[in-house]
This record gives structure tokens, sequence and C-alpha cells, in this order.
């Protein structure tokens, strides 16, 4: 059999728009997982009971629930109830609340690791709580954090392609469309291996960059 | 004024301090002895509002640690130094000691920095300012800690075991820098073990002993054979911790 890619170029102006789309939502919901994770990971180590069962819960629902699920209940089944959104927000959304879920788990852990006596000292100094976590209790939490945050964020673009299934025309959605017009499923698969194995290789790259950053004062030793 | 009037701290079961009354009046440098365990740190972490009172109060110039708007303004007042330094990682040196200032009072950057940078070179570490936690020796470690309280001007200097975690060359930088306070007429709060130094620079000495303070006395009372020594548990508490 003979690999024929030059016969892709006719639609890689539509697929680069389908890559163009993947990376608008998985960019909002990176964003949305931090921010959604961040207050869930708040939520998991406050001092109201209440509030720590209920950021629990969520974590333990979105964590143990098949994304595809999550996406069809959003997508499918809130319409019956008169809730429509459509795909591109349900997708952002979808994997906000997901992605948020395991953020979650991830910065709480590094916010457990944090000596108390550091942030004692920020208590003491006169920071409002909001401060004291904004300025100590997060960035101290990423040092730790950034590394499996970052397993969390490609795990994030990857589930991205499953939005193809709520007719979202992202990467994956137009992959499809051209493999079944041009009847060359291994040549437009190819290239789509080999453009989440970039994207998710440049956000990796990103995150070993950021992790040094934080840690900078470690050196050589962070690597 | 530091004023503590029975105070009461309880951890489970165990009564940790039992109707503690103290108070420190500006200008003075009250040294608190006790052995371990006699509830001297957590007598710290009631005056800075790291722990709930379970009965009495301490106000700090007339604001009441218990009520919540009120520390806040309490916390102004007092600088702690901590025993295991607890300095921000993340941040410098210099951005570890000008954080509360730049947050808290609103003062300029640049105006913090300055001061920032002067409080550092005058504890000798002019040129550590830009260095991390993580690249500062123990001793150089605390004396950021000390700048870092200092920075907010308090009143109050509260200091819990600061040289406790230090070798003694270390310790012999710090207690000089401890010393110069206490000659500009810095108030402290001075817990440790270094009793020499206690003698040296203390306006007053209390000793703790099992939640209870048992005496409070002036410095050279304090350790006269017929003041605090006449106590027999102050005398093997100070007979032991000589031969240490
Ligand atoms: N958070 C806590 N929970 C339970 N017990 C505590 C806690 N903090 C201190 N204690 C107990 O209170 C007593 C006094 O401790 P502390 O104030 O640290 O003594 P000191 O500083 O004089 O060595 C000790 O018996 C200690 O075990
Ligand atoms: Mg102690």
């Amino acid at each position: 059999m003979r690999i024929d890619l030059s016969l892709l170029v006719p639609y890689l102006p539509f697929m680069l728009e389908g890559a163009l789309l993947t990376a608008q939502v998985c960019v909002l919901a990176l964003l949305g997982s931090l921010i959604v994770g961040a207050l869930m990971a708040v939520a998991r180590t406050s001092a109201n009971t209440l509030l720590r069962r209920a950021a629990s819960i969520y974590a333990d629902l979105f964590r143990n629930v098949p994304f595809i699920v999550q996406l069809f209940f959003f997508y499918y089944g809130l319409p019956e109830i008169g809730i429509y959104i459509d795909a591109f927000t349900t997708g952002v959304v979808a994997l906000s609340i997901a992605g948020g879920a395991f953020t979650s788990d991830v910065i709480r852990s590094g916010i457990l690791a944090i000596e108390p006596g550091i942030i004692e000292a920020a208590q003491v100094s006169g920071l409002s709580k909001t401060k004291v976590f904004s300025k100590i209790v997060l960035p101290v939490a990423l040092r730790t954090s950034v590394r499996p945050m970052g397993s969390v964020f490609i795990n994030l673009i990857l589930t991205s392609s499953i939005l193809s299934t709520i007719t979202l025309n992202e990467l994956t959605g137009t992959a499809k469309i051209v493999a079944s017009d041009t009847f060359k499923p291994f040549e437009v698969y190819v290239v789509l291996l080999i453009a989440y194995a970039t994207l998710t290789y440049l956000v990796s790259l990103l995150i070993a960059a950021l992790h040094r950053r934080l840690n900078r004062d470690l050196g050589e030793a962070v690597r | 004024m530091i004023k503590a009037q029975s105070v009461r701290k309880v951890f489970g079961s165990v009564t940790v301090l039992d109707g503690v009354d103290l108070t420190v009046a500006p200008g003075e440098v009250v040294s608190i002895l006790g052995s371990s365990g006699s509830g001297k740190s957590t007598l710290i972490r009631c005056i800075n509002g790291l722990e709930r009172l379970d009965g009495g109060s301490i106000t700090v110039d007339d604001f009441d640690v218990s009520k919540p708007k009120e520390l806040a303004e309490a916390r102004k007042r007092s600088g702690t130094v901590f025993q295991m330094f607890n300095l921000y990682p993340h941040m410098t040196a210099l951005q570890n000691v000008t954080l509360a200032p730049v947050e808290v009072l609103k003062r300029p950057k640049a105006e913090a920095e300055a001061e920032g940078r002067a409080l550092l070179a005058s504890v000798g570490l002019a040129d550590r300012a830009d260095a991390f936690p993580s690249q500062l020796s123990g001793g150089q470690r605390q004396r950021v800690g000390i700048c870092r309280a200092l920075a907010m001007k308090p009143r109050y200097l509260l200091l819990d075991e600061v040289t406790s975690a230090l070798d003694p060359e270390m310790t012999a930088d710090v207690l000089d820098i401890l010393a110069k306070l206490a000659k500009e007429g810095t108030t402290m709060v001075f817990v440790t073990h270094e009793i020499e130094f206690a003698r040296t620079i203390s306006s007053r000495v209390v000793f703790l002993e099992k939640g209870r303070l048992v005496v409070d006395l002036p410095t050279e009372q304090f350790f006269a054979a017929d003041g605090g020594l006449a106590n027999p548990r102050i005398a093997q508490f100070l007979s032991k911790m000589r031969k240490d």
C-alpha cells in the first residue's frame, strides 16, 4: 500500500479550522478547570464542614462518571428540562467541570503539603484571608502541583476529542468528515495522531518550564 | 501595652494555660522561661491570635485578639519571629520582607523595597536580598525572619525560641541583633532557653510551669538567691539549663 499525504492537501484548511477549535476549547477549559479546581480545593480544605462535604461530593461524582456520559447528559439530557446550551459552550463547561474535579485533587494535596508555619507567618503579619490564599497558599501549592496538574491538562486535551460526539467539529470531528470524504482513514488518522501528539508535547514543555520557574530557587535540583 | 488576663487554653482534656496574667509595657523586654511543654509557645500563639482562648482575655493596645475585627489591628501592632523561621519559600529575602508592608500597610512598593533593603543591610544581608530562603543558611534565614517582622514597624516583637534551630555561631549572630534591638528600646516578649542572654537584655523575667505563670520579677530579683532562686523549681530549672 502506498501512503499519499498529498491527497489531504485540499482538506488542510478545514482540518486546521478544527485544530483551532480544539485549541480554543482547550485553552478555555484549561482556565475553567484551574478556576473550578482552585475554588474546590479551597472548599475541600476549608474549616466549614458543609462546604468540605459538598466539594468532596462534587469531586467524587465527576471523577467517577465517564466523561461521555456527563457530556451527553449536558447536551442531550438538559434540553428535556428546557435548558439549551450550544455545543461549544457545553464542551467548554463539561471539560471545565470534569477537569476541575481532578485539578481540585491535585491542588488540594499541594495545599495540604504546605508547612503550616508558613501560612501562620502570613496570618500573623496581618494579611487578609484572601491575600494569604492568593499570595502564599496557592503559589506555594503550585510549586508541587504544576507537574501533576500538567498530566490533568494533557488528559483534558485528549478528552476534548470526545466533543466530536456532540456535533462539535473540532480536530477529531473534522478528521472523521475528511476520512469519510476521501476514503483514506489511514492517512487522515496518521495526521491526527501527529497533531495530538504535537499539541500535548507543547503543553508538557510549557508545564516543565512553569515548574522550573515556580521552583527557580532550587536551581539544578529541579529538572 | 500587651495585657493578658486569666488566660486559659485547653487542648482536649489538657489545660495548657491555666489562668495566666501578663502585662508588657512599651519599652520592656520580658523573657519567658520554663521547661519544654510548659506552655510558652501557646502563650505567644494566643497573643498573636493563632490560638483561640478558652478563657480570659488578651488585648494589644486595647485591641481584643478574640474579636476578629480587632485582631487585625492587634496583629499590625505585633510582629512574630518563629523558631523554624517559616519564610515564604517562593519569595526572595526582600520579597519576604516587603510583602506585608505593601499588602497590609499599603506602602508604595518602591519605598517598601528601599526600607527592606536597608533592614536586610542592617543585619548583614545586603548582598543576599535577592536570594531565596532555600539558598540561605539557618542563621541568615532567621535574620530575614527578624527583618520581616521589623518591616511592619511593630510596637511589640514576639520571639519564640528564635535561636533553638541554629548552631552556636549563628545563634551568636542572631542574639547580637536582638541585643541591638533591645538597646534601641524595642519592646520584646522573648521565649528562650538562652538564660544568660535573657539575663543581660531583659527588664523582667517570668517563669511558666505547667501552664501557670508562677513567678514574674524584675530580672535582677529573678536571679537573686532570695528572689526567683528561692523557688526550688526555678533553681532546679536554671541549674539544669546551665549544665546543658
Ligand atoms: N495543637 C496542639 N494540640 C494538642 N496539644 C498541644 C498543641 N499545641 C501544644 N500542645 C501541648 O500543649 C503543651 C504546651 O505546649 P507548648 O506551648 O508548645 O510548650 P512550650 O513552648 O513551653 O514547650 C504541651 O503539652 C503540648 O503537647
Ligand atoms: Mg515552644
